[in-house]
């Protein structure tokens, strides 16, 4: 099959769908040629009638079964950002002017998503896919088929999306330069006010200094613990690639534990931050510089 | 339920039909074995798959056994069970495909319109793909099994035996217009070797090479549906040629039909000028033959009437004979077998004594003679459905003779005509053409006759097309332009098929009012998109297309009160027909 250039749109038509009767719908002309050859013998005239209908059947579900597909436009629509090695998903979004029959969709050499049933206008799918390498990474084609409605005919389409997906790095923990080092680690020293102790109070929280100085025992109120701020970096002698991925794996964690971070890689440096949109841009940098 | 439970209580429903019919195949036929394997395997397979194609297979397993029945039973019932069990076959095959999403009358209604859209180019085949005769003789019907009827032996009692047997040997049908014949002898099996006290038939072997095709021309005489029997030859008037060329007449004028005996056999015959040959056939020795000993005084008797100048003077001699002594009919004849003891001192006796008596005085007397043994009268029913048809009964067996006459050839005698203290029994019981529920017969019966006329009109109506008919009717429409047949054939299967496609877009396309509107919307360029209600999309669409704004907006609020308002039928009838008028001017774009 030659391959096909990448495109935002595909609509499903003669010039894109391929279809071949199905091992089923050999089996099921050879039944059908096996009737006739009983009805021979027989002078059956039922038998005759059963025979033929079965290879009209078959001849009418070469034109069901690519209609299943005919007329069906897939679409690209914007794929969420994933790391490399992890199982993402590719949506494509599906218009159909009328319900059809299911149908099944992947992406070669990844596993299938069977859809029972496409309603009329648009529905999405996404696609499973586990992408292995970093940067704006266009997915393996798309592979469409279908044997409904009667299973006897395979009718198969394929599609190269245009819009690329970005794969950040794969997360592998490892060491990172930090050049600001983190300036407080457990928070416990930054209390700003005194209570007293309830029942069942955690004795870190207790003022063991001014009970040893004979002072009633009291527990200390901590106000929010101070940002810590760091600007990650590749650690020296790292090669770049492990850089990167150790680099992915440290945002990841600090974006988790709420730690502002920034970066500094492939001559980009990006201030200290937190948030998704701040841990996505530091992503994409790792990703594509 | 889950759907693919759903889809195996289809495929279940399909093997009733099935088994059903499984009952009425015999044993001993070549066919009924891969038809019991096949239903049996479809089961198992069923109770077994878990594979979608394990699914599928079961019901190609399901066809292929419906068409195997379907060579082996042809009768209306089992017509009635096979077609069922294709229909749950195919709804069994496209529920698992349509994966639950549809439900059971869409299912049913969905493998109908499969069906019927599969039928025309199935039909044009079926018509006009011409027929091809059988590859090789085969017997692939029941060679064994217990049956009730006439039996290649025939001894004075056996007739007897069959007489108080109430059950239908056979039924038959003339074409429309044509009178059913209600005191006719229908001949079966012609019984040559005589051992003294049995008559006896052989079977013969195989067809005759060199048999002569049925004219085309020749008209279709009567329809048959013979019940079970012990043997290949079926009930036949003499005169009328086999309408298959699975079927021919012996040279003893026996006409067998090629199927199986231990099964329901339907045929026809046609007219014809010389199927008459058999009877100019002359006798064998065989003809002639009597026991080396025994019948003494029958021997004498014949020899007495061997002085007389030809055969015919002798049969009339012998005929006087027999009306000159005082023979009575008995269904109660004793356990008499012994002809001399028959003829001279009890003379009370059933029609096989007759016949058998006077065939071996004929031979006795040098006069070539054979008992031919089938049935005389029937009853005449008239269903409420479908044309009258002749029942034969076994009560209605019958032996007679036939004589060797020099310059006519076999003549058929019946002595037992001749003796005047005749039952009741043997003349020729026939039901006022009226019919109906006859007062002498039981509801059960009166049902009975009621489906086997219903059986008889399908019988002559399905299996009137065979070769020869098929033959007949493309001489009749294409005269001697036959070699445009291929050709014609081609193109008609394309129309078909193509009719077919269109029946099916048609039927298949929703019938739902907002399916509909979405089509029309969707020809606009417009589609729904997700999470949005349909006054939502007419919104959209009247700003793409500003000229339609209204007819749109109106088509949103005829759809929202037809889905939602409460309703009476007119009021809905009234929106239905707003509704199909608003989509029809934005189809038109008026």
């Amino acid at each position: 099959m030659r391959p096909c250039r990448p495109s935002a749109e595909l609509r499903l038509g003669h010039r894109s769908l391929y279809i071949i009767p199905s091992r089923f719908g050999a089996l099921w002309t050879a039944s059908a040629c096996l009737l006739l050859l009983v009805a021979i013998q027989t002078s059956s005239n039922s038998t005759l009638l059963l025979g033929f209908l079965m290879l009209g059947l078959m001849l009418l579900a070469m034109f069901l079964t690519h209609d299943t597909l005919q007329g069906l436009t897939l679409r690209c629509d914007q794929p969420i950002p994933n790391f490399a090695g992890e199982p993402a998903h590719y949506p494509i979004r599906l218009e159909s002017a009328q319900r059809r029959p299911p149908m099944r969709l992947r992406l070669k050499g990844q596993a299938a998503l069977d859809c029972s049933t496409i309603a009329a206008g648009v529905s999405t799918v996404a696609l499973p896919w586990t992408p292995h390498r970093r940067g704006w990474q266009l997915p393996p084609p798309v592979h469409i088929e279908t044997i409904a409605p009667l299973g006897l005919f395979i009718c198969w389409g394929r599609w190269q999306p245009q819009q690329p997906h970005l794969i950040w790095p794969r997360c592998l923990p490892g060491p990172v330069a930090e050049l600001q080092p983190p300036q407080a680690q457990d928070g416990l020293d930054e209390w700003t006010d005194m209570r007293p102790v309830r029942e069942g109070e955690r004795p870190a929280v207790v003022d063991w200094a001014s009970v040893a100085r004979g002072r009633p025992m009291q527990a200390k109120v901590f106000g929010e613990p101070l940002a810590i701020e760091v600007l990650l970096a590749p650690a020296d002698g790292v090669p770049l690639e492990k850089a990167r991925e150790h680099l992915a794996d440290r945002v990841r964690h600090l974006h988790h534990r709420g730690i502002p971070y920034g970066l500094r890689f492939g001559g980009v440096t990006l201030g200290p931050d937190r948030g998704l949109p701040h841990r996505d841009r530091c992503l994409e940098v790792l990703a594509t510089a | 339920m889950t759907q693919r439970s759903r889809s195996d209580r289809y495929a279940w429903w399909a093997v009733l039909p099935l088994l059903l019919q499984c009952f009425a195949l015999n044993a001993s036929a070549l066919l009924t074995w891969p038809t019991w394997t096949l239903v049996f395997c479809s089961a198992l397979k069923l109770r077994e798959c878990r594979r979608p194609f394990d699914r599928r297979l079961v019901a190609l397993l399901q066809l292929l056994s419906v068409g195997l029945l379907a060579a082996q039973l042809q009768g209306l019932l089992a017509t009635v069970l096979q077609v069922l069990a294709v229909v749950l076959a195919l709804a069994g095959l496209l529920g698992h495909e349509l994966a639950g999403s549809v439900s059971f009358r869409g299912l049913m209604q969905r493998s109908l319109q499969l069906l019927g859209a599969a039928l025309p180019l199935a039909l044009v085949l079926f018509l006009f793909l011409p027929r091809v005769p059988p590859l090789w003789i085969s017997q692939l019907g029941p060679t064994r099994g217990a049956v009730t009827g006439l039996s290649p032996d025939l001894d004075p009692l056996s007739i007897v035996t069959l007489s108080q047997v109430n059950a239908s040997a056979a039924r038959m049908t003339v074409p429309d217009g044509v009178a059913l014949p209600t005191d006719s002898y229908w001949r079966v099996l012609v019984h040559e070797q005589f051992d003294g006290r049995r008559w006896q038939h052989t079977d013969p072997p195989r067809r005759p090479r060199g048999v002569r095709p049925v004219s085309r021309q020749a008209r279709t005489r009567q329809w048959w549906v013979v019940e079970p029997s012990a043997t290949r030859a079926v009930p036949w008037d003499g005169v009328s040629r086999p309408g298959a060329p699975d079927q021919w007449i012996t040279p003893e004028g026996e006409l067998v039909v090629g199927g199986a005996s231990r099964q329901k056999r339907s045929f026809r015959v046609v007219d014809s000028r010389d199927a008459g040959a058999w009877q100019q056939q002359p006798p064998s020795a065989r003809e002639l033959q009597l026991p080396a000993e025994g019948l003494v005084r029958l021997r004498e008797l014949g020899a007495g009437f061997r002085a007389l100048p030809n055969d015919q003077s002798r049969v009339e001699a012998a005929e006087r004979w027999f009306r000159s002594q005082p023979f009575r009919y008995s269904l109660q004849p004793g356990k008499t077998t012994d002809l001399d003891a028959f003829l001279f001192d009890r003379q009370l006796g059933f029609c096989g004594h007759y016949a058998s008596a006077f065939a071996a005085l004929m031979r006795s007397a040098a006069v070539p003679a054979r008992v031919v043994s089938g049935y005389r009268g029937g009853y005449v029913i008239q269903p409420l459905g479908g044309p009258p048809y002749l029942e034969l009964r076994q009560s209605d067996a019958h032996a007679w003779v036939e004589v060797w006459l020099e310059g006519l050839g076999w003549q058929p005698v019946d002595p037992t005509q001749w003796i005047q203290q005749r039952s009741s029994a043997l003349a020729p019981l026939v039901q006022p053409a009226g019919g109906g529920p006859a007062f002498e017969v039981p509801w059960w019966q009166w049902l009975q006759r009621q489906w086997w006329g219903l059986d008889l009109a399908w019988t002559r109506w399905w299996l009137g097309f065979d070769q020869t008919s098929q033959q007949v009717w493309l001489e009749r429409l294409f005269g001697h332009q036959q070699r445009w047949l291929g050709l014609v054939v081609v193109l008609l299967s394309l129309a078909a098929l193509a009719l077919g496609l269109c029946l099916l877009r048609l039927r298949l396309a929703s019938r739902d009012p907002l399916q509909q509107s979405l089509r029309v919307l969707a020809r606009l360029g417009v589609m729904p998109q997700l999470g949005e209600s349909f006054p939502q999309l007419c919104s959209r669409a009247a700003k793409v297309h500003p000229a339609q704004a209204p007819l749109l907006m109106a088509i949103a609020q005829q759809q929202q009160l037809l889905a939602h308002a409460p309703l009476n039928a007119s009021q809905r009838r009234d929106h239905w027909r707003q509704w199909r008028e608003l989509l029809r001017q934005l189809k038109t774009g008026e």
